[in-house]
């Protein structure tokens, strides 16, 4: 729309004069908006609505606004339990993914390691299998070193989801750098680990951030995984499958699966907030390389 | 301050040599210039005195050690790079001290080391930028400064000119030429593709080729007395002209058949007669008779190329403001130094008259 105040006047339709295209523009434009945004809205209004009103027509705006939905999730149905438990497996997953694939991408985007190209392409291969097919075996496999039981076994499966991802956008972004950096640093009598961590890792900040938003993501909002592993063990329920509780088997407590979806989402959104200017620079960096 | 002295260095890359036997004796407080086109090995050879490549065969010393199989940070060696190499993320400051910090350097000692360097190439106004608010000129003082902060016993510069525009470079030159002196004649060894670059700066150049020395020596030496075609094309500019020789009983015949006059003694085995652009002069009764093609007006010399009757183009250097036009026909007559080589290209020793 910019555009046609560049065109010749000449050109010029009276009718869709610059101003009024961009009005038009902005209709259109807040009418998808709405229709994006109408869910949201509604689990919000609804969780601030007691569970008699909330299919009763009246409107987003709640008639009788209570804080009681939350009061109830945050105590009765352990939402404040599954908070913790949800921050525990994310802050432990996302220290651990970024650490792990950082190192890792680094050996292999700038080091030549023997059967390279074969582990690469097995890594890649395993973005392919479903994580339908694995969540046995990963469970399995918890259950080998007795973690099955417990938020630190569900906190490492977690790590699982995306690292190879992750460890694909370090290497490709650490095989960018060039090499008399390390170089020069190895000249200056700095180690291997040293050059990693204050001349590498800073210069991968833009990854750092977004395999931090990335994993934060993953690990707060996963479920298929945590339902897996807590199914014998409700205490250890994370948030997303906590919510689903709110589902029996006669009724739904709409109000307070809206609340606790709330409470859910509030953090994720602070931090993308907080983190998208680096998170699109790291994106827009990872593509153009 | 230590020499620094390689012994029949030989280094390949699996099943291709690229250094193939080099000796090197260069002196403490030297200026050594490696010259030579590109693939010569010479930047190899630098990262093999540095420590950034193994050494296959042979010794590389500095001082009375053998630093073969030492760390690069244990050889007393500083370099800069050709690119600069200056960390992204870190202010001037930090950069010069970062490795000196690293290897537990007390704070006070790093922070007085640095201000010196930084006085000395006239940082100090820039210490808190972060490379990226530099010019390339300033980049490469801040990664010399880095290499000065080490104090170490040998400086190796690799090609450090060559990503800055041509004034910066002329610039810069003097800069390297200026700092050799005022850290008391530091050994400093310096690869470069430029032969403006080695004579200017060196007090002993090394000629390489193909991973081989083909002369070592002053700047002045090589230029008046090269060791063979190789150095004699490599030094100078412009390029020396090559003039093929058919020996007869009396002298030497040039292409077209001309017989050289006996002002020009002849060796019987020479085949190719060198002569520099300033060499050639307006002759009326010159033996090289051509027309010019090209003519180059530099301000303080004309350079005309001149198309000989055997079809070669050479070139000849006149006074400023000689008349000369493209089409004149020209004769020339050989007056200052000339060279003589053989069937293999070697030198032949000038009995000069």
């Amino acid at each position: 729309m910019a555009d046609a105040t560049h065109m010749p006047a000449v050109r010029r339709d009276p009718f869709l004069s610059p101003r009024r295209r961009r009005a038009i523009t902005t209709v259109i434009l807040a009418a998808i908006c709405a229709v994006w945004v109408y869910p949201l809205v509604w689990m919000i209004s609804a969780s601030f609505t007691p569970n008699t009103e909330i299919f009763g027509n009246g409107g987003l705006i709640p008639r009788n606004p209570t804080v009681e939905n939350y009061t109830r999730a945050w105590r009765e149905a352990n939402i404040g339990k599954y908070f913790f438990n949800t921050l525990f497996v994310t802050v432990g997953s996302v220290i651990l993914t970024t650490i792990a694939a950082a190192l890792m991408g680094y050996v292999l985007g700038r080091r030549s390691v023997p059967g390279k190209a074969v582990l690469m392409a097995l890594m890649v291969f395993t973005l392919f299998i479903p994580q339908g097919f694995t969540i046995i075996p990963v469970f399995e496999f918890l259950a080998a070193i007795g973690l099955s039981q417990s938020l630190w076994g569900l906190m490492l499966a977690t790590c699982g989801h995306s690292i190879v991802i992750f460890t694909l956008l370090f290497a490709g972004y650490f095989s960018q750098i060039p090499k008399e950096l390390e170089e020069a640093s190895r000249m200056d009598g700095i180690g291997p680990v040293q050059t990693f961590w204050y001349v590498m890792l800073p210069l991968a900040k833009p990854i750092v951030v977004t395999v931090v938003v990335m994993q934060t993501l993953q690990a707060w909002n996963d479920f298929l995984l945590p339902l897996v592993i807590t199914l014998a063990n409700p205490a250890l329920r994370t948030l997303s499958v906590g919510v689903y509780s709110f589902r029996g088997e006669h009724f739904i407590d709409w109000g307070g699966m809206t609340a606790a979806s709330a409470i859910t989402i509030v953090p994720v959104v602070m931090l993308f907030l907080f983190l998208q200017r680096y998170f699109i620079d790291g994106l827009a960096g990872a593509v153009k390389g | 301050m230590s020499g620094v002295t390689l012994k029949n260095v030989k280094k390949h890359f699996g099943a291709v040599e690229v250094i193939k036997g080099v000796d090197i004796d260069i002196q403490a407080g030297e200026f050594c210039v490696f010259v030579g086109p590109s693939g010569c090995g010479k930047s190899t050879l630098l990262r093999m005195i540095a420590g950034l490549e193994d050494i296959s065969g042979g010794s590389v010393s500095i001082g009375e050690r053998r630093v073969n199989d030492l760390d690069p940070k244990d050889r007393g060696t500083a370099m800069v790079f050709q690119t600069y190499a200056l960390y992204p993320h870190m202010t001037v400051e930090r950069n010069m001290g970062f490795g000196l910090r690293m290897n537990g350097m007390p704070k006070d000692e790093v922070a007085e080391r640095v201000a010196k360097a930084a006085r000395i190439l006239q940082l100090e106004d820039y210490l808190k930028r972060k490379p990226k608010a530099l010019s390339g000129g300033q980049r490469q003082r801040v990664a010399i400064g880095r290499a000065i902060v080490r104090d170490p016993q040998v400086f190796l510069f690799d090609e450090p000119l060559s990503n800055l525009d041509a004034e910066l470079r002329v610039a810069t030159r003097l800069e390297i030429s200026k700092l050799h002196k005022q850290l008391g004649g530091a050994t400093m060894i310096y690869v470069t593709h430029d032969q403006v670059e080695a004579m200017t700066l060196a007090d002993r150049i090394v000629v390489l080729r193909d991973g081989r020395v083909e002369q070592v020596g002053p700047p002045m030496d090589l230029y008046e007395r090269p060791a063979n075609t190789f150095v004699a094309g490599f030094i100078g500019s412009p390029k020396m002209n090559f003039i093929a020789l058919a020996p007869t009983d009396t002298g030497a015949r040039l292409p077209d058949g001309t017989t050289l006059t006996p002002a020009t003694p002849v060796a019987a085995r020479a085949v190719t007669l060198g002569v520099r652009a300033d060499a050639l002069h307006f002759d009326a009764a010159g033996p090289i008779t051509g027309q010019v093609t090209v003519v180059e007006r530099l301000g303080d010399a004309v350079y005309a190329y001149v198309l000989t009757g055997w079809d070669q183009e050479i070139v000849a250097r006149f006074d400023p403001n000689t008349k000369i036009a493209v089409g004149d026909t020209l004769r020339l007559g050989i007056t200052g130094r000339t060279h003589l080589f053989d069937a293999a290209g070697i030198a032949l020793p000038l009995k000069q008259t």
